[in-house]
């Protein structure tokens, strides 16, 4: 079979199990596990697109731009949740109700 | 495409489930790290090493130090709230049922898309495709490193005790 | 890249830098640097933009994409607002002052660089700083409501950036590259656009969830309601739309689809404002708390945008261009007067508040303007920019489109008519008796809106030589 079509298939089994686990998970740091995860995955998708089309030098500048853009927000992710915990002591997204309307 | 690609893929699916489905959040994040490996050694396999290693050390390396400090801090209040475990045992069942549902249409999906594909250039070295090319990318990667420092200022701010 | 407003985003990025140093010991200089650094580019722009030779000229001579140039006036004139407000607003021992205004001025610099980049990897660049200042600002005060809707909005705007990455690799692919150009040159020959299409799907979908369109909505009104007053004007007035709805509209001109190129997409497009639109003003109606009602009804109008944008004539996306504009201007009002409400009454449920018109007369004034430009009520810019959009679903053929906007336009009108009278020309509620209007500086931003607003209303026929420029030059 075609190898592209083999790995984006791969790819996608990924990102379906990285959303599973933000969909299912009520922990916060659980929730930006399976966020890491689906990176990931795109940006497997991402260096695989740039394979095909021969293309790999200017997928690779587009990648080192997303991972430091990807660092940045899981710090910024962290920090919300060792806040959220400092200020409530709970990590847990279901916890979180007061908005209401 | 070669063994040794199919290997390091289905290694990186393996990991991701088994992060999804740990009981406790060290193991997810040790996990974590091993895909990011995995990823990174698929990268170097393709013939990106500059992504493969980026990947190793910024994602494998400082991300996951970021995890474990972050589930140490937070570790009491996870073990006091233990999550509802059936619905990640659920996963395995859930991926086989996607997988196989998938099968059937997706890989002809990506085959065509495949079909489309334009060839580039492929030529340059990184920094070329960089400064020249992406050049806009680099205010961006700066904007966004003052953002993150803003924000830990912001999240984390030096109270004076007066 | 376009260079010309370069400037525009270095001078807050250096501002943003040189605060925490200058600021060190004397905390309120943060203040006066923002408010500066601002106010300077807006003076700028206004020079650029509003001579009399330009208008005399039919404003032939704006450098560059004309849309760039009102949309970084837009930023620039949201966000000095909410800093103005701010200075004062601002409690004396916030910790964490610098880093608000420092965070303020970065998301403004990242605003201006999404509206003046021509290429789309660039674009989701900047689109994430905006999203990680954006959370930051959210809980600046560290109330539990803050900390709610920063998560919530964080756990539905990464999975779609992921989203905006597949669309990006397999246009990258399919095309070559990721500038804007290219895709133009490509949508307008004759050559088979499947694989491109489908990206352009994913990079909308991403875009559609970022801006808060129905049936990805959910995080808006927590975000609203539960962040720091002024941040919502701020997240409210400019940032929802400038990192979705803006990247919706020029995908729809790029993707030319006045031409029926891409038709499903733009039917889709449609269907998903108008619904929007419904879902916004009917769930706007059961709102106890006025933000929540606000950010019902910004979803609504940002509905209109998306509606006017899946259409793509060049009509519609004049009047989706306007409507972006004046809603700024609304919100901006609305949140703010909001955050007086609360400051001064203690409270923004709507059912304490009643006769709030005797304490806080000027408030109260403004924001039935902003109101009643929202519903779009002549000779407010808010009833132009509907009729441009509406007027431009009738010429297309599309009359129930076209009907079922005006009569959720009417709905929205009715209920703003019946809660003005209650909230603030009704019975004096207990809250009004123990209220007092807010200090001068407080009110000066939203007075300076409100006269926008009326401004734009009733100098209609110069802001529509502006965007006919900006639709030719954007369009063909």
């Amino acid at each position: 079979m075609n190898s592209f079509a083999m790995e984006w298939y791969l790819i996608a089994l990924i990102m379906f199990t990285g959303f599973y686990c933000m969909l299912v998970s009520r922990s916060i740091v659980r929730q930006l596990v399976g966020l890491e995860i689906v990176s990931k995955a795109s940006m497997l998708a991402l260096i695989s697109a740039g394979a095909l089309a021969n293309n790999l030098v200017y997928a690779q500048a587009l990648l080192i731009t997303m991972i430091v853009i990807e660092v940045v927000v899981v710090a910024a992710g962290l920090a919300l949740l060792v806040k959220n915990f400092r200020l409530h002591g709970a990590a847990d997204i279901w916890k979180l109700d007061g908005l209401k309307g | 495409m070669n063994d040794y690609r199919l290997i390091l893929f289905l290694l990186a699916a393996l990991f991701s489930v088994w992060a999804v489905m740990a009981r406790r959040l060290l193991t997810s994040a040790i996990m974590l790290a091993l895909v990011s490996v995995t990823v990174s050694l698929i990268f170097f396999d393709y013939g990106a090493p500059w992504a493969g290693v980026f990947e190793l050390s910024v994602c494998s390396g400082l991300i996951t130090v970021l995890f474990i400090s972050a589930v140490t801090l937070i570790r009491e209040a996870d073990e006091k709230n233990p999550e509802n475990r059936a619905r990640f045992h659920a996963l395995p069942l859930a991926l086989a049922a996607f997988a196989i549902a998938s099968w059937f249409y997706l890989p002809a999906f990506f085959a065509e898309l495949a079909a489309w594909a334009r060839p580039g250039n492929g030529g340059g070295t990184i920094g070329l495709a960089l400064w020249d090319m992406r050049r806009p990318d680099l205010l961006g990667q700066i904007l966004m490193l003052a953002a993150g420092v803003f924000v830990i200022k912001s999240v984390f701010p030096r109270r004076n005790e007066k | 890249m376009d260079t010309g407003l370069l400037a525009y985003l270095i001078i807050p990025l250096f501002a943003a830098v040189v605060i925490p140093f200058a600021a060190r010991n004397r905390p309120r200089l943060a203040d006066v640097l923002a408010n500066v650094t601002l106010l300077a580019g807006l003076a700028n722009l206004a020079w650029l933009a509003l001579r009399p030779s330009m208008i005399a000229g039919g404003f032939a001579d704006i450098p560059g994409d004309a849309l760039s140039l009102l949309l970084v006036a837009a930023i620039y004139l949201v966000a000095l607002c909410v800093t103005f407000f701010s200075a004062w607003f601002l409690e004396e021992g916030l910790p964490n002052r610098q880093a608000y205004y420092s965070l303020i001025l970065v998301s403004v610099a990242a605003m201006t660089g999404v509206v003046t980049t021509s290429d789309f990897f660039t674009l989701y660049v900047f689109v994430e700083v905006l999203a990680v200042t954006s959370f930051a600002l959210i809980t600046t005060d560290d109330s539990a409501g803050g900390i709610e809707g920063a998560l919530k909005y964080f756990f539905l705007t990464f999975p779609a950036s992921a989203m905006i990455i597949v669309g990006l690799s397999i246009l990258m692919m399919t095309l070559g590259s990721l500038s804007y150009e290219n895709l133009r040159i490509f949508m307008a020959s004759d050559i088979p656009a499947g694989p491109v299409t489908f990206a352009a799907a994913l990079l909308l979908l991403g875009f559609v969830i970022k801006s808060g369109v129905v049936p990805f909505h959910a995080w808006t009104p927590d975000a609203y309601q539960g962040a720091y007053a002024p941040v919502s004007a701020h997240l409210a007035g400019i940032v929802t739309k400038i990192s979705g709805v803006y990247a919706i509209v020029k995908l729809a001109t790029l993707l030319r689809f006045f031409d029926g190129r891409a038709a499903a997409l733009s039917e889709m497009l449609m269907f998903l404002g108008l619904l929007s639109i419904a879902v916004g003003a009917l769930a706007a109606l059961r709102q106890t708390s006025f933000k929540r009602m606000l950010a019902f009804s910004s979803i609504s109008q940002i509905g209109y945008i998306v509606l006017a944008a899946g259409l793509g004539t060049p009509l519609a996306i004049m009047g989706a261009v306007f409507h972006l504009f004046n809603h700024a201007t609304f919100k901006t009002v609305l949140f703010l007067n909001s955050a007086s409400l609360e400051k001064a009454a203690g409270t923004t449920d709507m059912d304490k508040l009643g006769g709030m018109e005797h304490p806080m007369p000027w408030t109260s004034w403004t924001s039935v303007i902003a109101l009643l430009s929202t519903a779009g009520v002549p000779p407010l810019s808010g009833f132009w920019s509907k009729l441009l959009i509406i007027l431009a679903l009738w010429e297309s053929g599309l009359r129930t489109y076209a009907v079922l906007a005006l009569l959720f336009s009417v709905v929205t009108l009715a209920y703003f008519l019946i809660m003005q009278r209650k909230v603030f020309f009704g019975r004096k509620s207990a809250a009004a008796e123990s209220a007092s209007e807010v200090s001068a500086p407080l009110l000066t931003p939203v007075v300076l809106m409100s006269a926008v607003i009326v401004a734009a209303g009733l100098l209609f026929p110069y802001f529509y030589t502006y965007i006919r420029v900006v639709a030719e030059r954007i369009i063909l």
